[in-house]
């Protein structure tokens, strides 16, 4: 769909309206009521403005041309024709009855192109071909009815000068008429069941377009229903179906050229709304009016203001509660997606379901399962699902995405597959209603990330120190240790070379190496408190040496498992910091010392019967052995009430 | 006594060699890694082969693996580990058999203990080295051992080394007789039978003492 551009054809047609309207009002102006000249003027111009219009995007419409058709027959055979008769008689040009003559019949004209506007909308399509009869039909009547009407002797009260020069007396005008009026009211209902029908088959693009046709129709009896009965009581009612049949071509234009900019289903509510809360509201005017009337005496002041206030509060009460009302009744796919957005959003104020859940609430109302919410956690980086894992960037097929944005930032995207108008119009509001919950999902899927970064990084740290540990570990025992055990080996050998005579040069030698030695045992102490070498033979004989070390009876209980490395290091400095513990500030009598494999997990727990108050924030020692824990992705419990003693697990991970 | 040193690093190799040649003993080759010691041993058929326990590639436990294999080619040839840290599990395994001794590596500081204890290795005899006996006979609450004497305990942890009657009698200047005394005593509160072989006596204490350090 290009640009609308003013074909040749539609253009001339549009510019012989306009020039026969302009002659129209100037003839009728001041002869007749100022509303009928200008109302006639402005529906033509409406007409054949519509469909020039729809004629610019579809030139070949037929509705387009029809709307054509119909005003620029309107101008040519209705308005400047009688415009002509009127301003003839009062001028005494000549022609001037022939002008009204044609004024009083051509309107009918208009039947077979309005039956077939019905037929025809919106597609320009017959429905069937058969309905093509009801067309002819239409026709045959209008001919019978124009041909009675024309020839009726009766019609002269019309006619300025009283009579109807082309009358032809004797000719059964009445009984024409009323033939012609029964075909075409028969075609009419016909042409009316037949939209009635499309409506309720259509659905989507159609389903649409017929809204706005059926709103506009709707408006056009609402408006004529009062003007009838009142047209004589007020002058007030006599825009009324000026307006209303304005209305009727620019809703027909608006729903061949523009049903997708406004929400059909929205004007329509609104409309509605609109109406009921006028009514119920005028009857709270008048109901507390007439009552406060009776009670404190007619034309009293209290009872305008009253009233105006009792009208403004029922307002404030009632448009709520119409408005959704009106909502579920017109919207009710619109209707139904808010309510379950809105039940969604108050489960996650009571905490009863998780905010990544809005993807879940988001395809249930938009009808689409593949939906998919698209989070951007930086504007830089590729986008993420809810679980925090980045999806690929890119639509596949015919799936479109719509931009998620919340107080001028963007949240990210919704993928999706709308299936009908409907949906596609329904989205921008459930997404808006969901905002709060996308946003909350989207912050969370970032904080775990974040979470999952640190975590990383630090069990990262957490090897890196393990590794440097072992390796300084190997390098003491090695190099410096193996060094010093060869020096202490050279300085015996000087020793044994000069021989067992040289009593004090002997002595001197005697405590160099008794130095060595001691200088190695402290080596292989700082060594040790590195990483313990026992652990290459395994957790359960690690533990089992470090306890000889321990002067308080302990039961170590261990399988033979096998984990990796880190972890069981990890496990070694619960033990290790659990004994310090218990032993040090617990004065604890009997220790237990645990090591097992749940499932997945290795738990260490050392538990004894001191006196129990340990705290985790107190001691730097089980602060530290809390993050090393933590460092492996494991989580430690410190269970010591005091007076009955202490009990520390570790939980660590393994997957091994 | 003809001994085979194999050992990684060469200056430590070079002054274990020296060691045993200013001692007296006959070096007959020294080895940089622990690859071709079974090999070496079958052929020379030394009376004892001293491994370092950490050697290339892996640096963990090349030495004991060896020495296995060595025991099981040359059961006579005594095998003397070096390590360079305590460590009770292994150690008390290996020595649990007849020609095998476990010593901290600077034990060979000790020239003429070290020199000792090798000998008794390659005869046949059994060491384990004192640091890693007296982590094994720590008294812990409830443990057996509890009910020995401080001099008891003294002579368990010199038996558990692999030392003779006449050995421990020397090391603590008492006479044998007390020794023996102090030795019915100390099997009898351990439940242990009294065995009159050196060897025999050792392994069931060093058996007994595994048991009470793995169950504490």
């Amino acid at each position: 769909m290009g640009l609308p551009r003013l074909r040749p054809l539609p253009g001339i047609l549009l510019v012989v309206t306009v020039l026969a309207e302009l002659g129209a009002v100037g003839l009728s102006w001041g002869l007749e009521s100022a509303w009928d000249t200008l109302f006639n003027a402005l529906f033509t111009l409406l007409t054949v403005g519509t469909g020039v219009l729809i004629l610019s995007r579809h030139p070949r419409h037929a509705v387009g041309w029809l709307l054509c058709v119909l005003g620029l027959a309107n101008a040519l055979m209705a308005d400047l024709p009688q415009g002509w008769g009127l301003r003839a008689a009062a001028e005494g040009w000549a022609g001037g009855p022939a002008g009204e003559w044609l004024g009083l019949w051509a309107f009918f004209l208009q039947t077979p192109v309005l039956v077939a506007i019905l037929l025809l909308f919106p597609s320009g399509h017959l429905p069937d071909r058969r309905w093509s009869y009801v067309v002819w039909l239409s026709v045959a009547g209008t001919a019978i009815v124009a041909t009675g009407w024309a020839l009726d002797p009766d019609t002269g009260q019309y006619f300025v000068g009283g009579r109807n020069p082309y009358a032809v007396p004797g000719l059964p005008t009445d009984t024409l008429f009323r033939v012609g009026v029964t075909l075409v009211a028969v075609a009419m209902v016909a042409a009316l069941v037949a939209a009635v029908n499309r409506f309720r088959r259509s659905s989507g693009v159609e389903r649409q377009q017929m809204k706005w046709f059926a709103l506009s129709s709707g408006f056009l009896v609402v408006a004529l229903l009062p003007a009838g009965p009142l047209w004589t009581v007020t002058p007030l009612v006599h825009p009324l179906p000026v307006i209303a049949l304005t209305v009727w071509p620019v809703a027909i234009g608006v729903a061949i050229l523009r049903y997708r900019l406004y929400d059909v289903d929205l004007v329509i509510s609104r409309a509605f709304t609109g109406a009921v809360l006028t009514v119920v509201l005028a009857l709270v005017y008048v109901g507390s009016t007439l009552v406060i009337g009776e009670i404190a005496g007619g034309g009293s002041p209290w009872a305008t203001a009253v009233s105006t206030l009792l009208a403004a509060a029922a307002f404030k009460v009632l448009h709520q509660r119409v408005q959704r009302r009106v909502d579920s009744r017109f919207r009710p796919e619109r209707h139904a997606a808010l309510s379950r957005v809105g039940e969604f959003l108050e489960a996650l104020r009571a905490e009863e379901v998780e905010p990544e859940q809005v993807v879940e609430v988001l395809r249930s109302a938009l009808g689409d399962p593949t939906l998919e919410l698209r989070f951007m956690l930086q504007p830089d980086e590729p986008l993420v699902d809810e679980r925090g894992r980045p999806v690929p960037d890119g639509l596949d097929g015919a799936r479109e995405s719509f931009a998620v944005e919340r107080g001028g930032i963007t949240l990210g995207q919704v993928v999706w597959l709308p299936r009908t108008e409907e949906q596609r119009a329904l989205l921008p509001s459930v997404v808006a209603a969901a905002g709060l919950a996308i946003e909350m999902a989207r912050l969370r899927v970032e904080l775990r990330r974040r979470l999952e970064e640190v975590e990383a990084s630090r069990a990262r740290l957490a090897a890196v120190a393990d590794q440097e540990r072992h390796r300084l570990e190997r390098d003491l025992h090695d190099g410096a240790q193996q060094r010093l055990v060869s020096i202490g080996l050279a300085l015996r050998h000087a020793q044994h070379q000069i021989g067992s005579d040289s009593g004090e040069a002997s002595k001197t030698l005697d405590g160099a190496v008794a130095e060595v030695a001691a200088t190695i045992d402290e080596l292989r102490e700082l060594a040790h408190g590195l990483r313990p070498t026992a652990l290459q033979a395994g957790l359960g004989p690690a533990l089992r040496e470090l306890v000889s070390r321990v002067p308080v009876a302990v039961e170590v209980a261990a399988t033979p498992d096998r984990y990796p490395p880190d972890i069981e290091a990890a496990a070694y400095f619960v033990a290790c910091e659990g004994l310090a513990n218990a032993v040090k500030h617990a004065g604890a009598e009997r220790i237990a010392l645990d090591v097992a494999r749940h499932d997945s997990r290795l738990v260490v727990s050392v538990a004894d019967d001191g006196m129990g108050g340990a705290d985790a924030d107190a001691g730097s020692g089980l602060l530290g052995l809390s993050d090393r824990v933590a460092a492996y992705g494991g989580t430690l419990h410190i269970d010591s009430v005091r007076g009955r003693g202490t009990r520390i697990t570790a939980e660590l991970p393994c997957v091994s | 006594m003809r001994v085979v040193i194999v050992e990684d690093q060469a200056l430590l190799r070079e002054g274990l060699a020296r060691l045993f040649t200013d001692g007296g003993h006959d070096v007959v080759t020294t080895l940089g890694d622990a690859s071709t010691v079974v090999d070496v041993a079958d052929r020379e058929r030394p009376d004892l082969v001293v491994l370092d326990i950490r050697m290339p590639p892996t640096y963990t436990d090349e030495g004991s693996r060896a020495a296995r294999d060595l025991k099981a080619r040359c059961p006579d040839v005594g095998v003397l580990l070096l390590s360079q840290h305590i460590e009770t599990t292994h150690a008390v395994d290996l020595v649990s058999r007849p020609g095998f001794g476990y010593l901290l590596k600077d034990r060979v500081l000790e020239v003429g203990d070290f020199l000792d204890t090798a000998q008794r290795i390659a005869d046949g005899g059994s060491a384990l080295d004192p640091k890693v006996v007296a982590r094994l006979v720590a008294p812990a609450a409830g443990s057996p051992l509890d009910r020995l004497s401080e001099r008891e305990r003294r002579v368990l942890e010199l038996m558990a080394e692999g030392l003779t009657n006449t050995g421990i009698a020397q090391r603590l200047v008492v006479s044998e007789r007390t020794v023996e005394a102090h030795i019915h005593h100390i099997l009898l509160k351990l439940d242990l039978p009294e065995s009159g072989d050196n060897h025999r006596r050792v392994l069931a204490v060093l058996t007994h003492l595994r048991a009470v350090h793995e169950r504490s």
